[in-house]
């Protein structure tokens, strides 16, 4: 059974005829070849699949696309405006706050939405914040410096 | 994963509706953490699924007529750090925020936390002490259970096809001294091996506990003995013991039963301490 839906995808409204059984996840990744987000755990464990829907990160392992219908979800593909990379992405990137890579995206979005909830977190606030996330190449450190990296860029 | 035929009704009215059609192969689609995994594995194969999620009224945390009422569809994040429960009853907000990640927290809800009956919920503790009540949606209109007869059994609560629970309520009671809880392997994003919430008003005790039984509990025989006694360390000495005769753990993945019965008298024993 598929169902129309519309919503917005990094910033642009689409509408899509989505299968009723898929989630959030797979719909980016299957149909709309955004593939930055991953699964890891499928169960809300990993935060691997971090996206932002209306503002805030959730698991797209654990949303039906159909419930997307009518919100505005943003993907790390939709982080860089007219090909300039989010503040987060460069500091990842001068940081050297990646092994594998595969906990990146999730690990931006979530950082993403806790910068935009409270730009000035202290270390503490930023290990909290991303503590739904898993880095298996546990390279915590560094991501927990490009974070803060962001944070002392800011002005004041 | 199966398919199945998505319904996203707004009102309670037409949801009813839909629930009475499929029976039991329907399942409610609130925020969907639990579900979507279940289903995802395979435990659960709903011919038909009820997002209520557009429901309007659901989604409302209101202090009325005396009383604190959580929709059916207030998030866990959104109960958690509302003012209001942060500056009355921290140990609820406490007890959300201690549920999953901030991502998991951004959908799930109390009331599906509650919904639920997993016998370690982390937002049962703190509702089961301030004696909520569930309010039932059904086609014969609403009807109001006290929470501690709303859990049945692991994963089974009171509620039949063709009802929805609209929130959860409780006295609004500032006074209330509560705290919460939560025994785990790892400080984030962990399950209860053991949670509690004790809470006092003047001299009056309420104590719940989660993950030692089929369903959250209270400690209906330590509460009289500690409403009968002064607070002394003897006092909660024998307070403790009680209290570890009023629990049923089981041993499973993350602790023995004897552990368990352990830390009901250490979590006991701490959250008293606090008030010597």
């Amino acid at each position: 059974m598929k169902k129309i839906i519309e919503f917005t995808l990094n910033g642009e409204l689409v509408e899509h005829a989505v299968d009723v059984q898929k989630t959030l996840l797979k719909m980016i990744r299957e149909d709309f070849d955004l593939t930055g987000a991953k699964e890891g755990c499928g169960a809300g464990e990993c935060g691997a699949c971090t996206v932002i829907m209306d503002g805030r990160a959730l698991n797209a392992c654990l949303v039906f696309a159909v419930e997307a219908d009518g919100h505005d979800i943003l993907t790390i593909e939709g982080l860089a405006v007219d090909g300039v990379l989010d503040p987060l992405q460069v500091s990842f990137i001068e940081n050297a706050a990646l092994q594998c890579g595969y906990c990146t995206p999730g690990m931006i979005m979530t950082a993403k939405a806790l910068l935009n909830e409270n730009p000035t977190p202290t270390v503490e606030e930023i290990k909290e914040g991303i503590s739904g996330n898993l880095c298996r190449c546990t390279g915590y450190k560094k991501i927990i410096e490009a974070i803060q990296f962001v944070v002392e860029d800011q002005p004041v | 994963m199966k398919s199945f035929e998505y319904y996203n009704p707004s009102t309670l009215k037409d949801a009813v509706g839909l629930l009475k059609k499929y029976g039991e192969d329907v399942s409610i689609l609130n925020g969907g953490t639990d579900l979507i995994v279940r289903m995802r594995d395979g435990h659960s194969e709903p011919k038909a699924i009820v997002d209520i999620k557009g429901i309007k009224e659901l989604h409302q945390l209101v202090f009325e007529d005396g009383r604190v009422f959580i929709g059916g569809c207030v998030l866990l994040n959104d109960l958690g750090m509302n003012d209001v429960i942060l500056k009355r009853y921290p140990y609820l907000s406490q007890a959300a925020l201690s549920v999953g990640s901030k991502q998991v927290r951004n959908r799930a809800t109390c009331v599906g936390n509650i919904c639920n009956a997993s016998p370690l919920a982390d937002t049962a503790t703190p509702l089961m002490a301030l004696d909520a009540d569930v309010h039932i949606y059904s086609d014969k209109g609403i009807k109001t259970v006290p929470l501690k007869d709303f859990f049945v059994f692991v994963r089974k609560t009171i509620l039949q096809p063709g009802e929805i629970v609209t929130g959860i309520s409780f006295k609004d009671d500032p006074d209330a001294l509560g705290i919460f809880y939560k025994m785990s392997r790892r400080k984030e994003v962990d399950l209860s091996t053991v949670c509690s919430t004790v809470l006092r008003r003047d001299n009056e005790y309420a104590i719940s506990f989660g993950a030692v039984a089929p369903t959250p509990i209270r400690l209906y025989k330590t509460e009289e003995y500690l409403n009968e006694h002064s607070l002394t360390e003897e006092t909660i000495n024998t307070a403790c013991d009680m209290a570890e005769s009023e629990v049923s753990p089981i041993s499973d993945i993350r602790a023995s039963e004897e552990y368990r019965r352990e830390m009901v008298k250490v979590m006991l024993r701490n959250s008293l301490t606090e008030w010597l």
